[in-house]
């Protein structure tokens, strides 16, 4: 079963991912801050990283810059509600960026493209 | 070739003895006037009065275009419209006592009362601006030079609509130059007393246009800045408002896909209407509180004594509970003064402050609260933690609506703490160092006390 860390600090939104992608066949690990998530890197294996940018003025870019350091080759989504983000550069270094919707059609999509058997 | 009867000026300031101080007073007098907070009228009106009053340069009359697309448009013409007017002018303006501030006063009441005929006059009157232009006023422009006309009648460089508008010989025009654009021109002459236009009056002029020409340029860009800010603002509140949406819209649209699966079981049914039921509230809170920002209506500052406010805010069961966390102290001076302010905002603005001292300080910190007059002028609510500090780089935008450092912040807190200091014309003062703490002063204006025994 492949592993996903997802760094998503908003409960609704990481219970509904855990149950979507479990259904999906996915072992979903989630943390909500930066520490948890770099500490999870550090003691487990990840098939993806999935990221919440969070709000500016919280160094969102500068945690996702900090999973990209630690995360070696792992296949990284980012999952932000900005769509600004998409246009700064660090943010190029991620395998897919998907602005947050009220469907999980296209970042199933993604995960299926990003991690295969 | 025909002799032509116009002179040339530069624009060089060379001091001439007899005049210095006569110059050096008027340009003093015209760069103390920016530092009031004058509309750009009224700077362009206070030039012209230097140009004009027998205590500044002393030309009868000074007319002033502004650039408007290709043509120069008329905008204002100070000056007495006829001998008659003259004499009752002039005699109100050289009565002993009477200063430049005076002068200023007195034609700011004519244009403000339309009196002023000669305005209405050119206002709204155009002259050509473009490369092609051959006559004056335009010329003076296009050339960017100082045009002293001698004979106006007998040369041709002139606008005959021009000519007849003015009704003189004798007139110099002054571009209005800044960094090699062009914003307008000034005309000057002495149509009443007909006193020759001489070397040094153009020279000061030339000085004057100088002035003018870069305090409207300043003021253009000034508009461009403020424009601007204003659309960065926006953006701001666009992105912020999408971040706040987003994530309940993600929540509601998920857990509703899941409840249209056959077969769901009653307590997931349960759950996810639920979940639905608060994200929802969520997004109206956020629809709440930004009309709640957007609409606020500010009452009409009054003068009152703000203590009973500040603890009536202290004493409400839900900030006093998370009070009771911190070390607090309170000292509000006994029989504080009288002070302006909005008296049913002034306790959430105070609410606002403690609240971001509750939020920026670790259990177990202290806040405290002062209230003390400063000096007979103002009066100072302070309230100081010993929380995480601003990061220097928040510190611009403290006061921008939207932006916000907390997690669930609407960045609305401290823009209605301006809002409602600049209402009753009081200042806030931020004193913050990283990981040490934070000291908000609000300074209140005191009511002036009648009659004190």
């Amino acid at each position: 079963m492949k592993k996903i860390l997802l760094v998503e600090d908003e409960k609704p939104l990481c219970l509904l991912y855990e149950e979507e992608l479990g259904a999906a066949g996915y072992d979903v690990t989630s943390v909500h801050d930066a520490d948890s998530a770099l500490e999870a890197l550090r003691t487990g294996a990840f098939d993806l990283i999935i990221t919440d940018i969070r709000m500016p003025g919280k160094d969102g870019i500068e945690l996702i810059s900090r999973i990209m350091g630690m995360r070696k080759d792992i296949p990284l989504i980012i999952n932000s509600a900005y769509q600004s983000y998409k246009e700064d550069f660090m943010t190029w270094a991620a395998d897919a960026y998907v602005v947050k919707s009220s469907s999980l059609d296209e970042l199933k999509a993604r995960i299926r493209e990003l991690v295969k058997d | 070739m025909e002799p032509r009867v116009i002179e040339r000026h530069s624009f060089y300031f060379t001091q001439s003895q007899k005049q210095g101080s006569r110059e050096l007073a008027l340009l003093s007098i015209i760069s103390q006037s920016f530092f009031q907070p004058f509309s750009l009228a009224d700077n362009l009106l206070v030039i012209l009065t230097a140009l004009t009053s027998g205590t500044g340069m002393g030309f009868n009359r000074a007319m002033l275009f502004l650039k408007d697309g290709e043509s120069l448009l008329g905008e204002m013409w100070l000056g007495p419209g006829s001998t008659e007017e003259a004499r009752s002018i002039w005699e109100v303006l050289t009565t002993p006592g009477i200063g430049y501030i005076e002068v200023i006063e007195y034609n700011r009441s004519l244009v403000s009362k339309n009196k002023d005929t000669l305005t209405q006059k050119i206002r709204g009157q155009r002259f050509a601006l473009d490369e092609g232009v051959s006559e004056l006023p335009g010329l003076a422009v296009r050339d960017k030079e100082i045009i002293l006309v001698r004979d106006a009648r007998n040369e041709t460089g002139v606008d005959p609509r021009f000519l007849e508008l003015i009704g003189v010989d004798e007139f110099v025009c002054i571009p209005l130059l800044a960094r090699d654009e062009v914003l307008g021109e000034i005309v000057l002459d002495n149509a009443i007393t007909n006193t020759p236009i001489t070397a040094p009056d153009i020279k000061l002029a030339g000085m004057c246009g100088l002035i003018a020409a870069n305090h409207v340029y300043s003021t253009v860009l000034h508009t461009k800045v403020v424009e601007m800010e204003k659309m960065a603002a926006l953006g701001e509140m666009a992105v912020f408002v999408t971040h706040q949406v987003r994530n309940p819209i993600a929540a509601i649209g998920g857990f509703t896909e899941q409840l249209l699966q056959p077969g769901i079981d009653d307590v997931r049914r349960k759950r996810n209407l639920e979940i639905i039921r608060d994200e929802t509230r969520r997004l109206e809170n956020v629809v709440y509180k930004i009309a709640h920002f957007l609409k606020i209506s500010l009452k009409e500052p009054v003068a009152l004594d703000i203590g009973p406010i500040l603890r009536s805010v202290l004493e409400s069961p839900e900030l006093k509970a998370k009070l009771e966390k911190f070390r607090l102290a309170v000292k509000v001076a006994d029989c504080p003064p009288r002070v302006i302010c909005d008296p049913s905002s002034v306790g959430e603005v105070f609410r606002n402050l403690l609240e971001n001292a509750v939020e920026a300080t670790p259990e177990g910190g202290s806040i405290s609260v002062t209230a003390y007059p400063k000096n007979d002028r103002w009066f100072v609510l302070s309230v100081r933690d010993t929380g995480t500090g601003i990061a220097q780089a928040d510190r611009a935008r403290l006061f921008t609506p939207f932006f916000t450092t907390k997690e669930k912040g609407m960045g609305l807190g401290l823009p209605f703490v301006k809002r409602v200091m600049d209402s009753c014309r009081g200042k806030i003062e931020v004193e913050s160092r990283k990981g040490r703490g934070t000291t908000f002063r609000l300074l209140f204006q005191c009511q002036e006390r009648e009659g004190t025994p």
